[in-house]
């Protein structure tokens, strides 16, 4: 009885070890690592699984259960352990401890492209870490600063300015928040007059901006450097009956985020591509494959800007973070 | 107050064969023990002898693991310790049993707070009015002056903690009253009245039970002296018929009836 | 019989307040010290700030604070009995996530709007009792230490809160989600052509809209009503006094016939239900649910607790005291936003009155036990 379970065993082991072999010689096996569950990661994942089903090929793709180091690194570890994948399409969730577990792939043999996020200083050709393909994923300095240009146009070039921001330390939101700064000083006629951090709750957003709102009673605008700081700052300013009046940029386009555009809670929102991101970083593991050598090592993706008045027009409704 | 007089001497409290065990130590083994009417039983032994084990078996602290108890004729499980005051066993506990951040009214009533009902019963909202004043009845009719019954029970000294607890118990018309150690932290005139106390409890027909490191007070309120030695019940004697030389040497193991084979009482 | 006559001195009436005016002043200082310093603050704030001392901001304060206020109600009534819960805040979150996806799903499936949000808030509450229910069950029956069964239980209700909303935020809910968490019991219009208008908003525009004040959104309403029915039940009814009594001695409360396991496990199930009217009330203001809707909530709302007088030993404390503690934070919050001042002030802030509110609380304890000392000599 063990013996014939043994014998199927031996059997099975040995026709799995062929498949491979004999698919690895055309065709690139990626494994996908986002950063964490949300919408932006699902979209990307879509983009992702479109060019895998474009050029045929094959992907696994394992979300970490939160945004964290100790949560991500394990994934890269079974990746390597699999023995199967050549490349890996990953988000670090941290710049400097994800360099070491993704390093350890790479000394295996699996080529990794970064999305969205970087690791070191994000230039692979100059800075400290050289070893990623390339950086598919949107500068979100330049974000803010389109966030800034884009309040600072539906303001007409004057007012005051209010930031939302979330967590200290976190590079994106922050690199938001730096971007959005620098475009109101380019403005003459604009003046920042404050940024707080929320923590990510809407409730404490809410608070700081009423209390902002009882400070600067004209306030222009306020930019919201994600959706919680954003749907706080919007229910204060909708509160204070200023609904139309004060001008709420949202950063990312969430369905919620959409709806609290269609609701008049915010004004403009910002949306990154995501689902360029993946499908792009695919064709990338694919072109370098085929041994195309002059891969671009940076890829800025850009932004969209949705207004109420764009948000049914199909080019740029495309932008929207949906998940079917 | 219930009289059981339907017997010549039926017991209020009747144990048979209690076992506790706690882990692998055997606390109390195989003890009987009978309680009747309008007595006082002394319950004495050394440290670890388990008189605190057995009467926490009867008053629902603990549950007992072998054995069983008779209460008014009847055979009763004695699940909780509210099932125990349900009864009418009342005991006043060596640790003294005292929230100490609720004052003294709060904890003579604690369990059994008296309320006010409004709105036909949907409402019930503490009493406290009715129970300080009761308190402070309790506590006259023993002859103890606290001067605040509002006073959290951490403020009190240790004398008056004890008092409390007795006025607790007391309060409540008991069928049985188990005392473990209530003269521990009492001064001389308060020990001699809570002795005093001890046989108006008798003289009305309520059965004690008086757990005491003092031989002397057991020796001056007991009807029967039973000795338990490392579990087990090593006599029980009539009290004018020993002494106390003869108790303390069951204390110390240098007497055991049970290696004779006397029958119980 | 010198042992004897010191017997006789110990049950003489105590005499226990013969303390020094020193001693007497920090017990003044340990009762009154919360409302003293809230009401500084809002001097300060108001002589500071502008537009500090208005209706608006007052009404401001009073929704800001909801979400602190429910869960450290509950709260309180733990650490009273000696406990604590950890869950609260993902707790706060599930209950968020499951309104919103019952009310969307049923408005989505051609339910009365009216009646899908009823649903939605009902299970909403009832997602949150369960996870309460469990705390409860396993603190009582299973002797596991609150800590640690309420952290576990916040990371599976974290986890059962994203899974349910995908990571998202869960949108979609009918105006009425909206209104019931925005608008108010009062309205007031200042000058010609305004006046009071009660429960029906009046119709404004532009500039009349702008300074619309409205008086008692409902969230506030609903916090007044359960926060009054907590005041009510912790310091007038039985239930409140076996809290403090198993806080003060969980055997002696047990022994009193008390049953502290049922009382520990409805202990629970209520913090469960203040968590889970944060969350509903939360999906209500900002028209969507999310299961972090109360990530951030916890520490401060414990903070409100312990800058209240609550001790963490258990046995002492009020529902007063936690208003006050959560008052203090959102105040000073908003009066440091007004000032302009970085809001990382507020944090050194709050974590100085924490521990100095702690030391006043010892320091109480300290000289009633010097009392007892004194008599026990």
């Amino acid at each position: 009885m063990t013996k014939k379970l043994l014998a199927i065993l031996v059997v099975a082991l040995l026709a799995i070890s062929l498949v491979p072999a004999t698919g690895q010689e055309d065709k690139p096996k990626i494994g996908f690592l986002p950063g964490v569950v949300d919408p932006f990661y699902q979209v990307m994942e879509l983009g992702v699984n479109q060019a895998v089903a474009d050029f045929d090929l094959e992907v696994i793709t394992q979300y970490p259960p939160s945004w964290n180091v100790s949560e991500q690194t394990p994934i890269p570890d079974a990746y390597v352990a699999r023995g199967d994948l050549d490349y890996i399409i990953t988000a670090p969730v941290d710049k400097d401890q994800m360099i070491a577990p993704l390093q350890a792939a790479v000394d295996a043999g699996i080529k990794v492209i970064t999305v969205d996020t970087f690791l070191g200083d994000g230039d692979y050709i100059d800075g400290p870490v050289t070893f990623p393909l390339s950086y598919i994923g949107s500068d979100n300095v330049e974000g803010g600063r389109i966030a800034g240009r884009a309040l600072a146009d539906v303001l007409g070039g004057e007012g005051t300015v209010y930031v939302q921001n979330t967590n200290v330390g976190v590079s994106t939101t922050e690199q938001r928040g730096e971007g959005f700064i620098e475009a109101i000083s380019e403005f003459p006629g604009m003046e920042l007059v404050g940024m707080d951090y929320n923590l990510d709750d809407a409730n404490r957003a809410a608070e700081q901006t009423s209390a902002t709102l009882q400070r600067v009673p004209d306030l222009g605008g306020i930019f919201g450097v994600n959706v919680f700081s954003a749907q706080g700052a919007g229910n204060a300013v909708i509160a204070a009956g200023l609904g139309g009046t004060v001008q709420v940029v949202a950063f990312d386009a969430t369905q919620f985020a959409i709806e609290m555009l269609r609701n008049g809670d915010v004004t403009l929102v910002i949306a990154q591509k995501p689902f360029d991101m993946g499908y792009m970083a695919v064709e990338f593991a694919m072109a370098d494959w085929r041994g195309v050598t002059s891969l671009p090592r940076r890829v800025p993706t850009g932004y969209a800007v949705i207004t109420a008045e764009n948000v049914d027009d199909p080019e740029v409704a495309r932008f929207i973070y949906q998940v079917p | 107050m219930v009289a059981e007089t339907t017997q010549e001497r039926q017991p209020m409290l009747s144990v048979r064969g209690i076992v506790k065990r706690f882990g692998g130590l055997t606390a109390v083994n195989k003890v009987d023990l009978d309680v009747y009417p309008g007595e006082v039983v002394g319950l004495v032994g050394d440290n670890g002898a388990g008189k605190s084990t057995l009467i926490k078996c009867v008053s629902g602290v603990h549950q007992a693991d072998e054995g069983e108890i008779f209460f008014g004729g009847a055979r009763v499980h004695i699940a909780h310790p509210s099932a125990a005051r349900e009864m009418g066993i009342e005991t006043i506990y060596q640790d003294l049993a005292l929230a100490g951040n609720l004052h003294v009214g709060a904890n003579i009533f604690l369990g059994r707070e008296v309320k006010k009902e409004y709105l036909g019963g949907v409402v019930k909202v503490l009493d406290e009015t009715h129970m300080l004043t009761e308190s402070e009845k309790v506590l006259d009719s023993l002859d103890i002056h606290i001067p605040s019954l509002t006073q959290e029970i951490n403020n009190l000294s240790g004398g008056q903690r004890q008092a409390v607890a007795i006025a607790r118990a007391l309060y409540w018309d008991a069928r049985l009253m188990i005392m473990d150690e209530p003269t521990n932290n009492l001064g001389v005139v308060e020990q001699r009245k809570v002795l005093s106390l001890i046989r108006t409890l008798r003289d009305r027909q309520v059965p004690v039970i008086l757990i005491s490191h003092s031989i002397h007070d057991v020796f001056a309120v007991s009807d029967r002296i039973v000795v338990l030695r490392r579990g087990r019940k090593v006599t029980e004697k009539v009290a004018s018929e020993t002494n106390s030389e003869e108790v303390v040497q069951y204390i110390v193991g240098a007497r055991d009836d049970t290696r004779e084979e006397i029958p119980a009482n | 019989m010198a042992v004897d006559s010191q017997r006789e001195a110990a049950l003489q009436p105590v005499a226990p307040k013969r303390l020094t005016g020193m001693q007497q002043f920090v017990l003044t200082v340990s009762r009154v010290w919360g409302w003293v310093f809230l009401f500084l603050l809002i001097v300060f704030f108001s002589i500071t700030g502008t537009g500090f001392l208005s209706l608006r901001n007052s009404q401001n304060i009073l929704v800001a604070i909801v979400p602190v206020l429910l869960l450290g109600l509950g709260q309180t009534f733990i650490i009273i009995a000696g406990g604590i819960d950890l869950s609260v805040n993902y707790v706060m979150g599930l209950a968020s996530v499951v309104m919103a996806l019952v009310i969307r799903d049923l408005v989505a499936n051609g339910v009365d709007e009216t009646l899908a949000i009823l649903v939605g808030m009902a299970l909403g509450i009832v997602a949150a009792l369960i996870p309460g229910l469990l705390n409860g069950l396993i603190v009582a029956k299973l002797r596991v230490t609150p800590f640690i069964v309420t952290l576990g239980m916040a990371f599976v209700a974290r986890g059962v809160g994203y899974l349910l909303s995908d990571g998202n935020v869960v949108g979609g809910q009918p105006p009425g989600v909206r209104l019931f968490g925005n608008e108010a019991l009062l309205y007031y219009i200042p000058g010609d052509g305004g006046g009071l208008y009660f429960l029906q908003r009046p119709e404004a525009a532009g500039e009349q809209l702008r300074v619309l004040e409205r008086i008692f959104p409902w969230p506030v309403v609903v916090l007044a009503i359960v926060v009054g029915f907590g005041i009510f039940l912790l310091s007038k009814t039985q239930f409140g006094r076996h809290t403090y009594a198993i806080g003060g001695n969980r055997e002696a409360a047990s022994r009193a016939g008390i049953l502290v396991d049922r009382h520990t496990i409805l202990l629970f199930v209520m913090s469960g239900f203040t968590a889970g009217l944060a969350g509903v009330l939360h999906t209500a203001r900002f028209n969507g649910g999310s299961a972090i809707a109360g990530e951030a909530q916890l520490m401060p709302s414990i903070a409100a607790v312990i800058i209240g007088g609550v001790s963490m030993f258990g046995g002492v404390g009020t529902i007063w005291g936690t208003i006050i503690g959560a008052l203090i934070m959102a105040v000073l919050q908003t009066g440091l936003v007004m000032l302009g001042v970085e809001s990382f002030w507020q944090w050194i802030v709050v974590g100085i009155v924490v521990i100095v509110a702690v030391l006043i609380d010892q320091g109480r304890d300290l000289i009633k036990g010097r009392a007892e000392a004194q008599l026990s000599e």
